[in-house]
């Protein structure tokens, strides 16, 4: 990978952090900002993965190894906030 | 170094040396438990009975099961992994051995906690081996948290364990030995290796979360204003369920793996095995926690769901079962001992399996939850199967460990007794379904009393019989006639290759695995270690004290934290914390002086990850139960969030530009780790040096902002002592610190790879180390990247 692709993953998690942040001071509606800051986050950490550590020039059962942790603690998540539901 | 008995054993890094000595420990362990065990049958013989009080009761059972669970059934199996899948597979020796020996202290030390604990004022862990919060913290005193610290160890040992063993199975198979070669009992090592790298860090992350309750105030489980005991049974259970394959899978393994060896003739559909375990066992392993969780109340959505998954795992293990049966009916079984133990945890499993099914309905659990057909049910499955499929590798293994055989006589008497004690122990209490467990006495009413004392009587018969065992090692250690080369007709490696001149490769007729280690001893192995038959193995260049070293730090550590805050804690924290940092920094000094060398493998198979380097491999396996790790502390703190009526609001406590400077700090330290790594790929070594050093700095300067931060919050009253922040003081000392201390870690090793640059280590064709902790660098990041708005933004 060529470092100025490596600059442009770095401004984009800079985007991404100052867009956080206005997000927050521009929105009042929780949600709003819950959804936004998820989304973001998301995505620097698909960036860091795909160019800092180079998962997409890995082979692709790294690729799908990789994806296992995700996987489970998905399920781990969804269901502990549905386990808050009550009946 | 002299190479002394007494070194050999607590500076060792071989892995039969290491295997050996998981094995006895974990022996020793298990005698304590078995204890514990009598102790609760002795005062559950008769109704009434005061032999025990009710608070020693609650701490036999607690820590029977604790102990049973964590310090014996997993580390035996290990022990016997640990000899025998290196040489499976035609390995030298585990991937990373200094850290298979840190594994083994590691392990030891948490024992050495669970063990102490008894003998505090006040006792040890009380509230069952499920520690179920908020019930567990009405147990004061240093007990409890000592037993705690000791899970938290013994998870750590065990992360590590498995990164090894993954790497080692991927990793160090010899030529030829693919993947469809690979032998049953590693296969299912594997498999299990697998479960417990995603299982146990939501177990670290539960028993941190209740540690800090206890040592530092935090409100994790004792905060009335969420639900600590859902967010409880959430973190142990989705643990606690997979550990019941973690368990029984090595003993599964190990009947798969010598059924076709007694029964003469290949496993009954050993692909049909390998896949329902691996594509449906261990995946949906992770998917039926929550039926641990019917009757709290949870959604009956949820509670129908977890219901059909818990229904449907039992499918794979029914063509486990009948893969099993088949084999039996259609070869021509040899009843040897092994064989023995083998059919008796095959048997013990149906009936185990069949009282699993009523426990997967919600209704049905209403009946049967908390009472003795529980108890029941997940001794049949954890004792029966698991201990009887080990125990048959015991007798299968012996001769290639000691060179000699066993008594045969010997070990039917023993097979017989055991089987007969533990259906008597444990066929009672599935009638027993109307008395509650965890009862320390019951009144003389139905048919109590006298299914108890059969139940007891069947607990001595059992226990007793172990020293049969005990008995027949000992005679196949010193008076066993020698054993033929392969006494069972094996075709796996470990009986047939050239290791140690045992036999020809070549008889299971298939072309053999020719790379490896096999490749090697064409000749007299390369000054890695000398091997003779019997396990006595001498050592060359292979000790290592550092993984002593560091274990004892961690374990002076630990005891100091449970006594913190008190003058002894304080030292204690401060000694072990020194004892770690010195072992590891020998550690960093032994690899430059080059005193601790690991020989390269040969190329071997190594599909599906062949192109994957092996550190760089261990590293990605790390990594991958970090992710659990973080996500399970941070699924913590958005339960906490989503179960709070109040929570003060974003930025009134944190200085969100502080935390945005914070944040781009660390954003841009994850470029110039990357630029660092780029110029080495060059060949530049002024340019590592100088963006690694920029890395540093930049990870300092986080540090530092984050210390400032703590100071100003704890000053401005962000503290754990004030009601209405104790829950959001708690989440953000803990995971931010947590966080803190995984960006510290990097800034230690950071300055050691700096080092190593100036002394021009890395060049532009060897610079792993810097690719493997570009990667480590980049996950850090990866966490901020959520922790960062979760605790500013929202």
């Amino acid at each position: 990978m060529k470092s100025i692709v490596a600059v442009g993953v770095w401004a984009y998690m800079v985007l991404a952090v100052v867009a956080e942040v206005e997000t927050f001071y521009l929105t009042t509606s929780f949600a709003t900002v819950a959804s936004v800051v998820t989304v973001l986050a998301t995505s620097q950490a698909v960036a860091v993965v795909l160019f800092y550590m180079q998962l997409k020039d890995e082979q692709g059962s790294l690729r799908l190894f990789a994806l296992i942790p995700i996987m489970f603690l998905s399920a781990l998540l969804i269901a502990m906030l549905a386990s808050l539901g009550g009946k | 170094m002299t190479d002394t008995w007494l070194k050999r054993w607590l500076y060792t890094t071989n892995h039969k040396d290491v295997g050996i000595l998981y094995f006895f420990t974990s022996l020793y362990f298990g005698f304590v438990g078995a204890i514990l065990a009598l102790l609760m049958r002795a005062q559950l013989a008769a109704p009434g009975s005061n032999l025990l009080s009710a608070a020693y009761y609650n701490q036999a059972l607690t820590m029977h099961g604790l102990i049973m669970i964590f310090w014996f059934l997993s580390p035996v199996a290990l022990g016997l992994a640990n000899y025998f899948v290196p040489l499976q597979i035609g390995a030298k020796d585990l991937a990373f051995p200094r850290i298979n020996a840190m594994s083994y202290w590691i392990y030891l030390a948490g024992g050495i906690l669970a063990v102490l604990s008894f003998f505090v004022p006040g006792g040890t862990a009380n509230a069952g081996w499920t520690t179920y919060q908020p019930l567990a913290t009405l147990a004061l005193g240093t007990g409890p948290t000592l037993a705690y610290l000791g899970m938290v160890l013994l998870a750590a040992s065990v992360t590590l364990g498995s990164v090894n063993f993954m790497v080692s199975i991927i990793w160090l198979r010899a030529t030829g030995m693919t993947l469809s070669r690979l032998p049953m009992f590693t296969w299912f090592m594997l498999f299990t290796i697998i479960a417990m790298l995603f299982a146990f860090p939501t177990l670290i992350a539960a028993f941190v979360l209740a540690s800090t309750d206890r040592i530092l105030g935090t409100v994790f489980f004792t905060s009335t204003s969420i639900q600590p005991s859902i967010l409880w049974d959430n973190l142990f259970w989705f643990f606690g369920h997979p550990e019941v394959y973690i368990v029984l899978l090595p003993g599964f393994g190990i009947i798969a793996n010598i059924l076709p060896a007694f029964t003469g003739r290949p496993l009954a559909a050993k692909n049909a095995i390998l896949i329902s375990t691996g594509l449906v066992v261990i995946p949906l392993s992770f998917g039926v926690w929550m039926h641990h969780m019917f009757l709290t109340g949870i959604p009956v959505s949820l509670q129908g769901a977890f219901s059909i998954a818990t229904i449907a795992i039992s499918i794979p293990f029914d063509v486990i079962t009948l893969s099993f049966i088949e084999s039996l009916v259609r070869g021509r079984v040899k009843f040897a001992t092994p064989m023995l133990f083998a059919l008796g945890g095959v048997i013990l499993f149906i009936i185990g399996g069949i009282t699993g099914v009523f426990l997967s309905s919600p209704v049905l659990d209403r009946a049967f939850r908390g009472s003795y057909f529980v108890v029941a049910h997940f001794h049949y499955v954890m004792v029966g199967a698991a201990i009887f499929g080990i125990i048959a590798g015991i007798y299968y293994w012996l001769p290639r460990m000691t060179g000699r055989m066993y008594n045969e006589k010997l070990g039917k008497w023993h097979f017989a007794i055991s089987f007969i004690g533990f259906n008597v122990l444990y066929f009672p209490m599935n009638l027993l379904s109307d008395m509650p467990r965890r009862i320390f006495t019951y009144p003389n009413q139905g048919d109590w009393a006298t299914l108890n004392a059969m139940a007891s009587v069947g607990a001595f018969i059992f226990s007793g019989a172990q020293i049969l065992l005990a008995a027949n090692l000992l005679y196949t250690w010193f008076r066993g006639p020698i054993a033929p080369a392969n006494p069972w007709g094996s075709p796996d490696l470990e009986w047939t290759s050239h290791v140690e001149g045992i036999a020809p490769i070549a008889e299971s007729g298939a072309a053999p695995p020719t790379g490896g280690w096999i490749g090697q001893l064409s000749g007299p192995p390369q000054g890695h270690e000398t091997q003779s038959r019997g396990g006595a193995v001498g050592h060359y260049g292979h000790l290592s004290s550092r993984p002593i070293q560091i274990s004892i730090g961690a374990l002076v550590f630990l005891i100091g934290a449970a006594f913190y805050p008190s003058i002894s804690g304080v030292a204690g924290l401060v000694v072990g914390a020194g004892a770690v940092v010195y072992a590891f920094w020998g550690w960093a000094k032994d690899d430059i002086e080059g005193k601790f060398v690991v020989p390269p493998e040969d190329v071997g198979d190594r599909w599906p990850f062949a192109s994957v380097p092996k550190l760089k491999l261990g590293i990605w396996v790390f990594l991958s139960s970090e992710v659990v790790l973080f996500g399970s502390f941070l699924g913590a703190y958005i339960f906490i969030r989503a179960a709070s009526a109040q929570w003060p609001a974003a930025g009134s406590i944190h200085e969100i530009p502080l935390g945005t400077f914070n944040t781009l700090v660390l954003v841009t330290s994850g470029l110039t780790m990357f630029l660092a790594l780029q110029s080495i790929r060059k060949g530049d070594r002024r340019g590592l040096l100088t963006w690694m050093g920029v890395t540093f700095v930049l990870g300092a300067v986080f540090m530092g902002v984050k210390v400032s931060e703590w100071f100003n919050l704890g000053g401005s009253g962000f503290v754990l002592a004030d009601p209405a922040m104790s829950l959001a003081s708690s989440a953000y000392y803990i995971i931010v610190g947590l966080h803190g201390a995984h960006v510290t870690a990097g800034l230690l090793v950071m300055a050691y790879l700096m080092k190593k640059t100036s002394m021009g280590t890395y060049t532009k064709d060897s610079h792993e180390a810097i690719e493997n902790f570009g990667l480590y660098w980049a996950f850090v990041d990866i966490v901020w990247c959520f922790v960062f708005p979760l605790f500013y933004l929202l």
